[in-house]
């Protein structure tokens, strides 16, 4: 009889609860992999986004000259108008 | 066997299968995961490396404008004065006066600088700019011709007395001296006719301004001689006796 018992449960609440267990791991894990998809797209749309990061040299150097320019244009203002 | 012996083991075989489906799917999610997130870390890698210049890159930028604008203001101050000068920046950037007084220390409201700074274009007019502000839209043609400025200038700036637009800017320089096609003074026709020339009433002005030069005494040995011309202006009683 308590061998029928032990067995019973086995079957009714052991196999059921090892199951629902082991499908909540696989779910949580599927959901992993699926955010791990989007993070790469998104990675690698940043990453494409980040390409004219290499022409702030140019923008720097334009900077440079313009506000050399503008130096330059100051200094002949300076001296053909009338200060205040 | 025992039949509850038997139950049990066929439990147990289920809980090992259901053991060995799901894990067996763990581990192709992770090894999924796995690979995603190589990718993730690729991509990551390559946006740390383009954005490692952006902070020394924009640092530089700002120090740059900083610069600029510092001088720029600063020549503001100079040219329009403490008040004026942060109510320019004021009427053409909102805000940026309040900003400029500010940065140099000062606080209260900023002047309000009409559509037309006065000063300004007394300055542009003072520089022979017959300055536009004010005078119309910003449609339209560029009041400047970059390729013919100078014919744009003239049609900006009207001269009554100049040359016409296509015209020489300035008539020819005379020719002078005796290849001179036209000799103020000369003896036009024969001798008989009285040279031209303006009549001076010695009696009413001053006697240097009609004196005429001389041409200058003939140096011994002189290889060249000047010559001159009778410009008539006549005579007057005595001159030939102090010429005498």
């Amino acid at each position: 009889m308590l061998g029928w018992i032990g067995a019973i449960v086995l079957l009714v609440v052991v196999v059921p609860v090892v199951v629902v267990l082991l499908k909540g791991v696989l779910d949580a894990a599927r959901r992993v992999s699926a955010a791990v998809e989007q993070v790469e797209a998104a990675a690698k749309a940043a990453s494409a986004d980040l390409d004219a990061v290499e022409l702030l040299g140019t923008t720097r150097t334009q900077v440079n000259q313009t506000v050399g320019v503008v130096a330059n244009y100051g200094g002949s203002l300076d001296t053909i108008l009338d200060d205040a | 066997m025992d039949a509850a012996a038997v139950v049990t083991v066929l439990a147990v075989v289920l809980i090992i299968l259901a053991l060995v489906v799901f894990l067996v799917g763990v581990i192709l999610e992770l090894r999924k995961i796995t690979a995603g997130l190589d990718v993730v870390i690729g991509a990551v890698g390559e946006i740390l490396r383009k954005t490692e210049p952006v902070n020394e890159v924009v640092h530089a930028i700002n120090a740059d404008l900083g610069a600029g604008t510092e001088l720029l203001e600063g020549l503001l101050l100079k040219k329009a004065g403490p008040e004026d000068g942060p109510g320019l920046v004021e009427s053409v950037f909102p805000g940026g006066g309040t900003a400029m007084l500010e940065r140099e220390g000062r606080s209260g409201p900023v002047k309000n600088i009409d559509v037309v700074y006065t000063r300004g274009a007394v300055q542009l007019v003072r520089l022979g700019r017959e300055s536009p502000l004010g005078a119309g839209g910003e449609a339209g043609p560029a009041l400047r011709d970059a390729e013919y400025s100078s014919t744009a200038a003239r049609s900006l700036y009207s001269n009554p007395t100049g040359p016409e637009a296509g015209a020489r800017s300035r008539p020819g320089s005379p020719t002078i001296g005796s290849g001179a096609p036209a000799v103020f003074g000369s003896v036009t026709g024969g001798a008989d006719e009285p040279p031209t020339g303006p009549t001076v009433d010695l009696d009413a002005g001053d006697a240097a301004d009609a004196t005429v030069d001389q041409p200058p005494a003939a140096k011994p040995g002189a290889k060249d001689e000047v010559e001159t011309k009778d410009i008539g202006l006549g005579s007057r009683p005595g001159d030939e006796q102090a010429a005498e």
